[in-house]
């Protein structure tokens, strides 16, 4: 007999798609971890609020935290002082490097465009700042040496060897290893360590409206999401009707409930009604709840409620 | 001197007792955690079949377990679980079913029931409506009934089945009387017909020899009233449905049409004739005298009563191109309500007053919407070709209308919510146009 490759590998195929359909789109709901919902919730400024509010009967453990070291307090006028003083220190220092990376370059750089430059161009300015020069043609860097000194010269040498020198002096500026330390800010430093008596006066009393922690806004939230897989909420028409169905609800360690919800209230209209029931099918219908144990002795007890209203 | 509480007083402070005690229990730390609106999803409900009383019943068993489950379904509001899918099989409604099965399937509501013929010959039908969740009976009723009428009873526990778990009236046990169209379209017959609201059992009212149009029930739904192309000019007439009866509704002068029934069902309300013209009339149907409502150079037609009597809806072109106005019932200042762009016509008021659908027509198409009885909220449910026609389920919140598709296909009939969701076709044996929806018959 005869058998198409082709078919056996098709069945074969398949057979391992939907095997593994089976497997992976199982409609066991999404375990998901409550250690990676906690920073994600989104909390009104009340809740905050509610979060770090403190507890009357919290603990005192540290009347006078967040201090480094304990001791006299430095005058803070001091720094300022120290501020105002230094700084001409360091100008001082500054301005010396700029004038001697100047020379160096008088000395070498000049030197080599001589050869090129000695009949034409130097001709020029030298006509009209010194007459006695020009018979030494030759050395005239040497000549330019002895004039160092002489301020006048100066602007002229550097006038007569402007293209080729003045990249290079910045560069000169700029850095020199000998003066680094001069760049230093030596400035004490004006940050000291928090020092004293009594800095941080939060004791945490807490205000007086103040509840404890309030974690709901964690596990809460994944209440809700596994509670709304469950809730066929029922068709109320087109125009609203503001449902609320409350219930009080215990639950155990394992996420099942410990009895019946309990309904706050009799609905009054039969749509309320309906809605209640919706609500309750579905606390029943969508246990055990997979709920952050960290929070068991909020989640143990609490009052569900489901609504539409805008609030 | 004695003392005594009455049982309201006890009851009152027990309850007073109960609120005071939530409070505390709240003072001591419950969180209460909001669980915002969550999307509207069909009810999954299971629906096995009837358990037979007797050997013989159990073909009818098996039909209004058939007919629950299709009225269920077409309203849109429930998801009817295979019964492919059950576990359990049913043999004793008297005993709790087994509702971890039922969870097992996802199921959130269960029906059981049982059909059993009588010593007598009357059929008993029972049924309970289970909430799988909490193993609670919802509800659980028996009628008795001729063996014929089976379908009605199924239609009844269908009503009931919807009311208890939307908390709204049902509409299934109703009837629809629309114009039967057969035939080529240039030698169309056209005839009136009734059936029930799921399609089933169509009667035809008229033989087919004459053009009938806009046929409305009476509150009573024992009488039709309609138009009808006799020998002269067209006519109200009025059709008692079980006895055959018929009799022209006035003897006017010129042509009379558009036809309906006041809610108390006492007078009929219908368009006249005069010259280009036609008004309002209503004629009371014990005293047969006529009283004139309206007196316009227009053409006022399609006249509807509110549920509670005091004011009725009609179709003007008296501001130019045809639109709705509302006015008392007993004449007076009519006041415009539509102002869309388009014109609008036949509108017909909710059974729950809440609102007025209409036709509209424009951008060359007609729609079917609805708007509420001051004009505001305008919504349209379905655009096409060619929508007319809208009438109200008994409890208002379907409409039935026509809808024809054009070329030589004729029109047929359809529902859709007034949500505009679940738009469904309804079967009828040829082509069908004008239905009107009938009250609940129970």
């Amino acid at each position: 007999m005869k058998v198409d490759k082709t078919l056996v590998a098709s069945v074969a195929l398949h057979v391992l798609v939907i095997g593994w359909g089976l497997v992976s789109f199982s409609s066991k709901a999404f375990e998901s971890m409550p250690e990676e919902s906690l920073p994600v919730d989104i909390i009104s400024a009340d809740q905050l609020a509610k979060v770090t509010a403190g507890m009357k009967t919290g603990k005192k453990e540290n009347p006078k935290p967040l201090v480094e070291k304990v001791a006299e307090a430095k005058p803070s006028d001091d720094a300022v002082g120290k501020i105002a003083e230094k700084p001409p220190v360091v100008t001082d220092t500054a301005p010396p490097p700029q004038p001697k990376p100047v020379e160096k370059p008088v000395e070498k750089k000049p030197d080599p465009p001589k050869p090129v430059a000695e009949s034409k161009p130097k001709e020029e300015p030298k006509p009209i700042e010194k007459k006695p020069d020009p018979p030494k043609v030759d050395p005239i860097a040497e000549a330019l040496k002895k004039e160092e000194k002489k301020p006048p010269p100066k602007p002229q040498v550097q006038a007569a060897a402007t293209p080729p020198p003045q990249p290079q002096k910045p560069k000169e500026r700029t850095f020199d290893q000998t003066k680094i330390a001069a760049l230093l800010d030596k400035r004490d430093p004006t940050r000291q360590a928090a020092t004293g008596e009594t800095l941080n006066s939060n004791a945490a009393l807490g205000l007086a409206k103040g509840k404890a922690a309030d974690n709901s806004a964690t596990w809460g939230s994944l209440f809700q999401s596994q509670v709304e897989r469950c809730w066929k909420k029922p068709y109320g028409g087109i125009e609203s009707q503001n449902p609320e169905a409350a219930f009080s609800i215990r639950l155990k360690r394992d996420g099942t409930l410990e009895g019946m919800p309990v309904p706050e209230g009799t609905p009054a209209t039969p749509y309320l009604r309906v809605y209640q029931e919706s609500a309750l099918r579905a606390i029943i219908e969508c246990q055990p709840y997979n709920l952050p144990a960290a929070y068991f002795e909020e989640w143990k007890y609490f009052a569900p409620v489901f609504t539409e209203r805008k609030t | 001197m004695s003392f005594r509480l009455s049982r309201r007083q006890i009851l009152s402070g027990m309850a007073a007792l109960g609120v005071s005690g939530g409070g505390v229990r709240n003072a001591f730390g419950q969180k209460r955690l909001i669980i915002p609106e969550g999307d509207f999803a069909p009810l999954p409900i299971a629906i096995p079949n009837f358990v037979a009383g007797t050997p013989s019943d159990g073909d009818v068993a098996v039909g209004v377990t058939q007919v629950i489950t299709n009225n269920l379904k077409r309203s849109g509001l429930f998801a009817p679980i295979d019964q492919a899918a059950y576990i359990e099989k049913v043999v004793n409604i008297d005993a709790a079913p087994q509702f971890a099965n039922w969870k097992t399937i996802s199921a959130q509501a269960l029906v059981t029931g049982r059909m059993t013929r009588q010593p007598d010959g009357r059929l008993k039908a029972e049924f309970r409506l289970w909430d799988v969740a909490t193993g609670q009976q919802l509800t659980g009723q028996q009628y008795f009934t001729q063996p014929e009428y089976w379908r009605r009873i199924a239609h009844i526990i269908s009503d009931q089945i919807y009311e208890r778990l939307t908390g709204e009236k049902g509409y299934f046990d109703s009837r629809v009387v629309f114009v039967d169209e057969t035939g080529a379209a240039e030698r169309r017959v056209k005839r009136l017909a009734l059936m029930d609201q799921d399609g089933a059992n169509v009667r035809y009212l008229t033989r087919g020899t004459d053009l009938v149009l806009t046929p409305r029930f009476s509150p009573s739904t024992q009488e039709i009233t309609y138009m009808e192309f006799g020998q002269g000019d067209p006519r109200v007439y009025l059709l008692n449905i079980e006895t055959g009866q018929r009799e022209i509704v006035g003897n006017f002068p010129g042509m009379s049409f558009s036809p309906r029934f006041s809610p108390d069902g006492q007078r009929i309300i219908m368009s006249l004739q005069q010259g280009g013209n036609s008004n309002l009339f209503v004629m009371d149907l014990r005293s047969k005298s006529t009283t004139r409502l309206t007196d316009t150079p227009a053409i006022d037609t399609s006249p509807s009563y509110a549920p509670d009597g005091t004011r009725i809806c009609f179709e003007s072109d008296r501001g130019g191109k045809p639109q709705i106005y509302v006015m008392p019932a007993t004449g007076g200042p009519a006041q415009r309500i539509s102002f869309g762009d388009g014109s609008y016509s036949t509108p017909v008021w909710s059974p729950r007053g809440d609102y007025i659908a209409f036709t509209k027509q424009g951008s060359g198409q007609f729609s079917i919407g609805i708007m509420k009885p001051d004009g505001s909220g305008e919504r349209i449910l379905t655009s096409g070709f060619h929508n007319e026609g809208p009438t109200f389920a008994p409890n208002g919140r379907v409409l039935m209308f026509f809808r024809d598709p054009g070329g030589n296909a004729g029109p047929s009939l359809f529902t859709v919510d007034i949500s505009g969701r679940n738009e469904l076709r309804v079967p009828t044996p040829g082509f069908a146009s004008d239905p009107a929806w009938s009250p609940l018959l129970s």
